[in-house]
Order: structure tokens, then sequence, then C-alpha cells
């Protein structure tokens, strides 16, 4: 079955501002979310740090995050399998990052080797 | 990290975790550090949602919480060295607990460090709903949005005012030390008030936030028994934590389905929780131990009479009123008088409390209160006086009160206008 990644991102501040009770259901309805059977895996990013490597004429340029231009930051991925994007858009509506920012589905190329 | 096999999590643990380490750090950092206390449980709670969220609850989610605490203290302390010259003193006290962050599963030693932040936050200095306030952010482990949703306030005169008792525990260095013993038996006296005004806040019947108004009264409740618990138990601790836990059992009995209220006669007592029930009873022989008898005796005396009763038929109002009438002599008050009126109208009949309700008219402190001509209706119904008892009704509608209050009202004032 073709697999997805969904790319979470929200906006650095939505889940400061929630209070410890709202904290721990956070995170219980993204564990809930993570144990639903179409998810293959997926990762959370470690906030506040990161790297861009460019190749600038012969040297290498490494320049450190934050580097998103937008206030949003990727906050993790998920890799889920579904027949298409439309399924792929319909598992993913009831995801809690929709709670704090936006969600971008990318198909994986899936080689057959 | 245990991958998806994850534990749940216990109910309401980040926010007694936040008060927990809130006060641990603030007890190694002192009181003039509480806002990095803050900070770090701030960061820890917000780097918890953004791993755990992803990679699942770890093996002992407490002491992962701790220690990310601990770190985030000493790395912020290390950022700031220039703030004060004690701050390698601090660095090196938190280091030399490092190993205690492990191990922190063991409840006792913080009981302590709980126990002087609750003493702090009801220090003299501070205005009496600004200890109730300070409770509950820094023991409580509730937000500023919660706080001022419990009690009605706008967000922003909540965080004021936190912001300008923690400036005057900085200034003042109110100290995270217990009182000496002839100001022990004040302050202890304060928190008991402090955490029954916490109680009754939360106890207080609104429409919708029934799980944080419940929250409110269980950790009110927590607090009482940590007190009762400790040094400072006494039996007036044990009389509160009776008087708050025989209250608390009735609250999924006290509103309907439709979030409406009902009255204590009319509540299906099959609801009443009964490890609450059964917990306030033994608090309250506890309590009756040894001579003292206070206010807070007399008030778990009369929840004790009515949650003994089989129902509503067999309250022994006598009982009751004799309870009310001590209560008077004791700590007399308008509000203890007016309950005192509902009682004498199950004993004596309706023209005693209306002769009861009178001198209260007048009372200043009563003049905005809903419940005067609520009552006051209330009697006049039942002697018959329908028109009276509607213009009551009418009144208690213009005062302030809650939703599922209002809608009660309502009810009665329909009732007596078909007479």
């Amino acid at each position: 079955m073709p697999q997805y990644m969904l790319l979470l991102r929200n906006n650095g501040d939505s889940w400061r501002k929630l209070s410890p009770d709202d904290m721990q259901k956070t995170i219980e309805k993204y564990l809930a979310w993570r144990k639903k059977p179409f998810v293959v895996g997926g990762a959370g990013l470690v906030d506040g740090s990161g790297r861009v490597v460019q190749k600038k004429s012969d040297s290498v340029r490494v320049t450190e995050g934050p580097f998103s231009e937008s206030t949003e930051v990727m906050g993790g991925y998920y890799t889920i399998e579904a027949e298409n994007y439309d399924e792929a858009v319909q598992l993913s509506r009831d995801n809690p990052n929709l709670d704090f920012g936006t969600i971008e589905i990318r198909e994986v190329i899936v080689s057959h080797s | 990290m245990d991958e998806l096999s994850s534990p749940v999590l216990l109910e309401n643990l980040f926010r007694r975790e936040a008060g927990r380490i809130v006060s641990w750090l603030a007890g190694l950092l002192g009181s003039n550090h509480l806002q990095l206390a803050e900070d770090a449980v701030q960061e820890t709670m917000l780097r918890a949602v953004q791993t755990w969220s992803f990679q699942g609850i770890p093996e002992k989610p407490e002491a992962w919480l701790f220690r990310v605490a601990h770190n985030y203290a000493i790395s912020a302390l290390r950022r700031n060295i220039s703030f004060e010259d004690k701050t390698d003193e601090l660095i090196a006290a938190l280091e030399s607990r490092r190993q205690y962050v492990e191990d922190v599963d063991t409840e006792e030693n913080l009981r302590d460090d709980e126990l002087r932040m609750i003493f702090m936050c009801c220090h003299p200095q501070l205005a009496q709903n600004v200890q109730i306030a300070l409770s509950l952010k820094l023991v409580g482990g509730f937000s500023v949005g919660e706080i001022a949703r419990i009690f009605f306030t706008e967000e922003k005169t909540v965080a004021q005012q936190l912001v300008r008792a923690k400036r005057l525990i900085r200034e003042q260095n109110l100290p995270l030390v217990m009182p000496h013993q002839a100001e022990l038996q004040k302050r202890l006296n304060s928190v008991l008030d402090v955490v029954y005004l916490m109680f009754s806040g939360g106890y207080a019947a609104h429409t919708g936030e029934e799980l944080i108004r419940r929250d409110v009264c269980l950790e009110a409740l927590r607090l009482g028994r940590l007190v009762a618990a400790s040094s400072m138990a006494a039996p007036r601790v044990d009389a509160l934590v009776a008087l708050m836990a025989l209250q608390a059992a009735r609250l999924p009995a006290r509103t309907d389905a439709a979030g409406d209220l009902v009255l204590l006669e009319e509540q299906d007592r099959s609801l009443w929780d009964d490890a609450l029930l059964a917990l306030g009873f033994s608090y309250f022989d506890k309590s009756i131990v040894g001579g003292e008898i206070s206010e807070w005796h007399i008030q778990a005396a009369i929840a004790a009479t009515y949650a003994s009763a089989e129902s509503a038929e067999t309250i022994d109002w006598p009982a009751i009123l004799e309870h009310y009438d001590q209560l008077i002599e004791m700590a007399p008050s308008p509000i203890v008088a007016l309950n005192r009126a509902v009682v004498v109208m199950k004993v004596h009949g309706s023209e005693a409390s209306l002769a009861a309700l009178a001198p209260l008219e007048r009372d200043d402190a009563l003049r905005r209160y809903h419940l005067l001509p609520a009552v006051r209706g209330r009697v006049l119904a039942e002697l018959g006086r329908f028109a009276e008892a509607e213009v009551a009704f009418s009144a208690a509608l213009e005062c302030d009160c809650t939703n599922p209050e209002k809608r009660f009202l309502q009810r009665q004032l329909e009732m007596v206008r078909s007479g």
C-alpha cells in the first residue's frame, strides 16, 4: 500500500500557552492517534535546534536553525498507509496537531526492488 | 523511551507534578527564585509535549519531569551567572540533588516542600484572594487561565495579582520556612481558611467547567490531608478535611443530566461517592477525639448529619439546628444565620423561619445576595403567600448568580405564579 508522510508543523507558542493539565491531555491525544492501525512510524523533532547545510561556490556553508521563514516549527512527522491522497487526508482529519498548526501530506516513494 | 507500549498517565499527573516540582526547586533555590522554578516547570512540560507526543511516555514519567526541570534550572542559572553572586552556590545546591531526582517516586520527601510552600502562600502580607490564587498556581499546578475561570475573574487580573505577589515575596524576602510556634497556629488558621475557600470556589455550581471545578475541590481536599498528616496535625484540621470530604461526596448528585441544580433533599443518594463519605466519616471520628471544638467541627457535624441520614425524610433536623445555634454563637455571620433560617423552617415551621429571616433583611452584607430572597420566597410559598413569594423570587433573579441557580429560581418563580 502507498505510504504518506505527515509533516506536522505548529506555531511554537501554541503549546506553551497550555496549562499543565491541558498539556497532559494533548500528549494523550497524540499518543492515541499514534496507535491507529494505519500509522507505520513517526518521530518528534527536537525543538529550537537544527542545521542547514548549503554549498556556496566551493565551500559548504552551515547555518544554525531555527531557519524556517514562518513562525511555524516542524514538531514531528508520521508515516501512514493509505490508498491515495483522499484517504490520507481523510485519515488526518482528526489528528490533534490540527488544533495547533498544520499538516503537510506527501506521498513517499516506496521502492520495490 | 518505550515505544507505544506506553503506560497511561495518571489523571492530573502534570498538574500534580507541576506543584511538586515548583515546591521542590523553590525549596532549593529560595523564594526569591520562584520565577525560575516556575519557568523550569513550564519548559519541562512543554518538552514533554514535544517528545512524549511522538515517542511515547517514558518508563518513569515523574523522574523524567524532575530531571528535565532540574537540568533546566541549572543551565538557566549558568546562563545568568551575572544576576547574583550566589549563583555558584545555587548551582552547587542543585547539583547535590542530582541523585535525588532519580528517586522522586518517594512521595514522602516532597510533602515538606509542599507544606512550606502553602504556608508561604498564606503569609499575612498577602491578601486572602491572592493567597488562594497563589496556592492554586504554585502548589496546585493550575494555570492562570484556569484560576480565572474558577473565580470568574479576568485572566489579566489574576496574572497581575500573581506578579505582584511574587514581587512582594522577593522584596520582603518571605521565606519558605515554617513560622515559629506563636505565629504557626495563626498561620495554620489562614491556611485552613484558604483551603476551604479554594474548596468552596470549586464547589460553587456553575455551568460547564465541571471537571476543573471538581479538580479544585479535590486539590483542596488533598492539601487539607497533607496538613492533617504533618506535624501541624490538629483536631480542627481533621474536622476541615471531614467537612470537605463529606461535601465533595455529594458533587456527582448535585446537578442533574441537564446541568440543573438538585437540592440536597432531592438528591439521588446512590450517586454520592462512597469512598469520600467513608473518608469524611473517618476524619470526623478522628477530629472529635480530644476536647477542641472549632468552627470546622460544627460545620463538619452538620455535613455528617446530612450524610448519615438514610433518606431525605430521616434527616435529623433538630440536631442540625442545634449545630447551627452553636455555630452562630461561636462565629456569628449573616450567611450562617441565613442557613439556620432554612433549618428553622424544618424544625419550627415557616412562620418561625420568616421571623428568623426578618433581621437579615436589614443586613448590608446580604443586600445583593440572591439566596436571601430565594429562601424568603421558598418560605412564603410554603405559607401559601404566592404573590409575595413571586416578588421575592424576582428579587433573587435580579442578583448575581450562576446559570444553574438562575434556572432553578426561574422554575420556582413559575411555580408560585401558577400557585
